[in-house]
């Protein structure tokens, strides 16, 4: 074999690829519309107090909606220029701010106290808010790196994440008087804000899987009834309810409401009465919600980081055959591991915040699911590898690591939910794009010529080699060409995939869920992909501290990704027979029919 | 003339062979040694076939005893005993059988013999009684490798295994003898459908006015409550049976309340139509429908109707049955009081009372 390779070995292969490079990286593909963007630039003013000047945002025209459009292997090109969003001052604010969070937070002998009493110092509570309300106008790429800092106490971490998500809400839920009014106790620092949204599954067969109703009394007073998960009900709690049965509407319940009982993690309302956030619509409220994702993805990450610290201080005194601990190969590819999972969460993490604060009315709720599961999902996985090295002698930190990221990987939702969400909002898109031509393919003897048409299109995409038209490495830097490459298969890919199963379940796509789950999981990676190869080569192009590293980073990440994308893909494409779903689901039925493991066991004998 | 004498002799094979197959006549038995026997129990049987081996060292009239003792084998309940068939194989010479050259293997070596042995072990194969390994040896040592017994045993070791767990409801290998077990386990396999099911045994002594003191098992789940709780009061349940079901050979009597029938699901979409394909609210923690709808949906929702609950009772009478009704309504089911069952039995519940048990027959007693 070595030898035959030794003979036919092609001298000078790479000849080509450079002829190639160099005549079709300078073509006329390139059109860099970030130049001659008009740059759209909202000024706030407060008319009754004209001295103090509201924040300048600059925001770029709108954009249609990113990820969903990769669904359909339409692709923006000039997201791959990483987004910057603060200028100079802003940046110098930020961080002196993080400077101040970093010396209480990183400090071991700081107390809670000590770390409250820092956030309210820096204004953490009150961030969200308008400069002319005592805020910071902090946009999300700024609170991301506050909480990067803050995110090392969790429980902090945790509160503050949904008390920026509650702030968000009731500023665009209350009229400006009640607003007002309330917002003084919000933002003591005492009482914060808590979601109240998720509900426990059904236990009976005719209950709806969604029941708190709140409902209006003959005085005007709204009352809440039903029960909730949440885990502090101490001060002002956010409650989705049912209003008329089919319609969201959000409900504010005050501390110390009457009818509010906890008991474990679930808060039970009986009669509750709630002020009203009647000012948000439907889609303006899963918008201001969806942000928790984001947050929770970046409290996730913190974990990974800190369980990663936990085994560096592990790893550094200890020695092995006389030798350091840490020159053990697999250990250091484990600890390398954690580090690309680490820098493409963060990549993409700040990416979508980029998104979000760069541009005008920003549709990214999908890329904010992508990165929580981005990081729950190989957080988890990551995190077992990781904790395997200290072992049992790191006992009691290792089993607080493990909850706390499993609490996490739970906060709000599964993944298999976000996952659905993902997937279904994306074929959603797909199926208004695609509608007419999976029409057609659904029924071939109408539309003869088409589906001839439709082979002789596909006929690169069946044999899993799409041609390459995006022609990404164009804005990114040169090296990364390759890994452009594998993530333009990636994404070419997509839409193969959504007609596939658009065209194989119709609208039943919508119950195909393991194949969408597939589809999710590839979107996500596709998303991450984008993120790590936009910022690597911004790094490398403005000379970042290691840039070199990340460089390499992101080619790693991109070669080990594109494999899984393309398996994802494959599998979702071939359907349930061929990767072997339909048997996976017959296992399971079974099992949960019988009551049992069905195998008997390997000593079990039928004659003897 | 060759050809025809070749002719001749290829018509005679399948006479050949019949009248030698048809040789092994096992209707006559000379002397049945089994019908004296009083107690017909397994000790005794072989008790018998013990006796016979040692009457005689040359075993005279062995294939006429085995066929004899086969034939008795219900008598005495031992038809689905090996060891029983063991000790009949053993009864049969060893070593004399075996051919010794092509002819004999080729010729069926004492055919009366191997016919003998091969009914033996059909009517194993009746019984469901699988051989063993050492069955296998037995009979090598009497027919040796090329005999007829030996190649049915072969085929019966291939395919017995095979069927004996075919079966997606799982039987013990003895069956209980009592009926209320046996009816629990009767009902317990219909009731495998739906795993969250509870099968309880009641008495019908809790409930003061009843006539028949018997034994109720009575097997629901908690979806069925909830569609049994659903029930209009004016829409009566109906009971329904008896239905029979098979243990092996054993045959067990049952009932179903049936409920009211929800509308079958309709969707009359256009599953071609993919360009407003529906999609969950994007809050987080939002799952699933916040509106159930009135359609069929269960397993236990079939087309004569809602199976609400199914059971047994020691006494398959009308009173046992509503006793059931009564005790399912101090179980969970508080609606049974305001809504009319009606009993659509075939059968008169005389006829069906198969298991009587004491309670019922003093019961009848006082009825006369």
């Amino acid at each position: 074999m070595n030898v035959a390779r030794k003979i036919f070995n092609i001298p000078y292969q790479n000849i080509r690829n450079n002829v190639y490079r160099n005549f079709k990286i300078t073509a006329s593909n390139c059109n860099s519309s970030t130049t001659t963007e008009p740059q759209v630039q909202e000024e706030k003013f407060d008319f009754e107090d004209l001295k103090v000047l509201e924040r300048v945002e600059r925001r770029k025209a709108k954009i249609p909606p990113f990820m969903k459009d990769v669904f359909v292997s339409i692709y923006n090109r000039d997201l791959l220029a990483y987004p910057e969003v603060l200028n100079k001052e802003e940046s110098a604010a930020l961080e002196a701010r993080v400077a101040a969070l970093e010396k209480v937070f990183l400090d071991p002998k700081k107390s809670a106290d000590d770390r409250k009493n820092a956030l309210l110092r820096t204004g953490m509570y009150s961030a969200p808010l308008n400069l002319t309300d005592n805020g910071l106008a902090m946009n999300y790429t700024e609170s991301l790196r506050y909480l990067d800092v803050i995110a090392t106490d969790l429980k902090l971490g945790q509160t503050i994440s949904d008390h920026w998500v509650g702030l968000n809400v009731i500023k665009q839920g209350l009229s400006s008087d009640d607003y007002r009014k309330l917002i003084g106790d919000m933002t003591s620092g005492d009482l914060t804000i808590n979601l109240c949204i998720r509900e426990k599954i059904a236990e009976r067969l005719l209950q709806a899987d969604f029941s708190t109703s709140a409902t209006m009394d003959s005085r005007g007073i709204w009352h809440i009834t039903g029960e909730k998960i949440c885990h502090d009900s101490s001060g002002f709690l956010l409650v989705l309810c049912l209003v008329d049965g089919n319609r969201f509407k959000t409900l504010l319940v005050h501390p110390n409401a009457q009818g509010v009982s906890q008991s474990g993690p679930f808060v039970t309302f009986h009669q509750t009465p709630a002020t009203p956030l009647d000012e948000i619509t439907e889609v303006a409220l899963s918008q201001a919600f969806g942000t928790s994702r984001l947050y929770t993805a970046t409290l996730a990450r913190s974990r990974l980081l800190g369980s990663l610290n936990a085994c560096m201080d592990y790893l550094r005194p200890r020695f092995f055959s006389g030798k350091p601990l840490m020159e053990i190969p697999t250990i250091r590819a484990t600890v390398g591991d954690t580090l690309l999972k680490i820098y493409a969460s963060e990549s993409v993490d700040y990416f979508t915040a980029g998104l979000l604060d760069g541009y005008l009315e920003p549709d990214a709720d999908l890329e904010i699911a992508m990165c929580r599961n981005f990081i729950v999902q190989h957080a988890q996985s990551q995190l077992l590898q990781l904790l395997a090295i200290p072992g049992v002698e790191k006992q009691a930190e290792c089993l607080r690591l493990l909850e706390d990221m499993r609490s996490l990987a739970m906060r709000g939702e599964t993944v298999e939910s976000v996952n659905m969400h993902i997937a279904l909002n994306g074929i959603h898109h797909a199926g208004k794009e695609m509608a007419n031509e999976v029409r057609q393919i659904r029924n071939p003897l109408f539309n003869p010529s088409f589906i001839i048409k439709k082979m002789i299109q596909d006929r690169h995409q069946e044999k899993d080699e799409p041609k390459l038209t995006l022609y990404l490495a164009e804005h990114l830097h040169p090296t990364l060409k390759k890994p452009s490459e594998q993530l333009e298969y990636c994404v070419l890919r997509m839409r193969y995939t959504c007609e596939t199963l658009m065209s194989r379940h119709g609208t039943d796509v919508v119950n195909a869920h393991t194949e969408l789950r597939r589809l999710a999981e590839a979107a996500t990676e596709i998303l991450t992909m984008t993120a790590v190869l936009g910022r690597a080569s911004r790094s490398y192009c403005i000379g970042v501290r290691n840039a070199e590293i990340e460089m390499k980073l992101a080619s790693v990440f991109v070669e080990s990704t594109k494999d899984r994308v393309k398996k994802l893909l494959l599998e979702a494409n071939e359907g349930e027979y061929l990767n072997l779903d339909y048997f996976r689901l017959e296992f399971g039925q079974k099992v949960l029919e019988a009551n049992s493991v069905l195998v008997e066991k390997p000593t079990a004998r039928v004659f003897w | 003339m060759n050809v025809n004498r070749l002719r001749n002799l290829l018509r005679a094979r399948p006479t050949l062979f019949s009248v030698r197959w048809n040789n092994s006549e096992n209707k006559l038995a000379i002397y049945d040694p089994f019908y004296a026997k009083p107690k017909k129990t397994k000790e005794t049987y072989l008790e018998v076939i013990k006796k016979f081996e040692d009457q005689d060292t040359r075993r005279r009239g062995h294939v006429e005893f085995i066929y004899a003792a086969l034939r008795r084998m219900k008598e005495f309940g031992v038809q689905k005993d090996l060891e029983v068939y063991k000790a009949l194989v053993d009864v049969l010479p060893k070593g004399k059988f075996i051919p010794t050259n092509i002819f004999q293997s080729e010729f069926m070596h004492y055919p009366k013999q191997q016919q003998c042995a091969v009914d033996l072990l059909d009517q194993m194969e009746d019984n469901g009684v699988m051989p063993d390994t050492e069955m296998e040896q037995m009979l090598l040592n009497v027919f040796g490798r090329r005999g007829i017994p030996l190649r049915k045993y072969w085929r019966m070791m291939y395919w017995m295994p095979k069927f004996k767990n075919l079966s997606p409801w799982h039987l013990p290998d003895q069956l209980p003898g009592d009926t209320l077990e046996l009816a629990r386990l009767a009902i317990q396999r219909i009731t495998s459908v739906d795993p969250d099911t509870r099968v309880d045994t009641w008495q019908t002594e809790e409930i003061e006015a009843s006539l028949d003191k018997t034994w109720i098992v009575s097997a629901q789940s908690r979806t069925q409550q909830v569609l049994l709780s659903e029930q209009p009061l004016d829409e009566p349940l109906v009971i329904k049976g008896p239905f029979n079901v098979y243990l092996r050979d054993q045959v067990v009597t049952y009932f179903i309340l049936l409920g009211k029938i929800r509308p079958e699901y309709k969707d009359e979409s256009d599953t071609d139509d993919v360009s407003n394909i529906p999609r969950p609210p994007g809050i987080p923690g939002v799952i699933g429908k916040v509106t159930l709808p009135q359609v069929k949906s269960t397993t236990h929702e079939q087309d004569d109707g809602t199976i609400v609950a199914v059971c047994a009772t020691g006494t398959s009478s009308r009173d046992s049955l509503l006793s059931w009704i009564r005790l399912l309504e101090k179980n969970n089911n508080p609606l049974l009081s305001s809504i009319p069952v009606i009993f659509t039995l075939v059968a008169p519940s005389s006829d069906v009372s198969l298991f009587e048990t004491q309670p019922a027959t003093q019961n009848e007693k006082n009825e006369s």
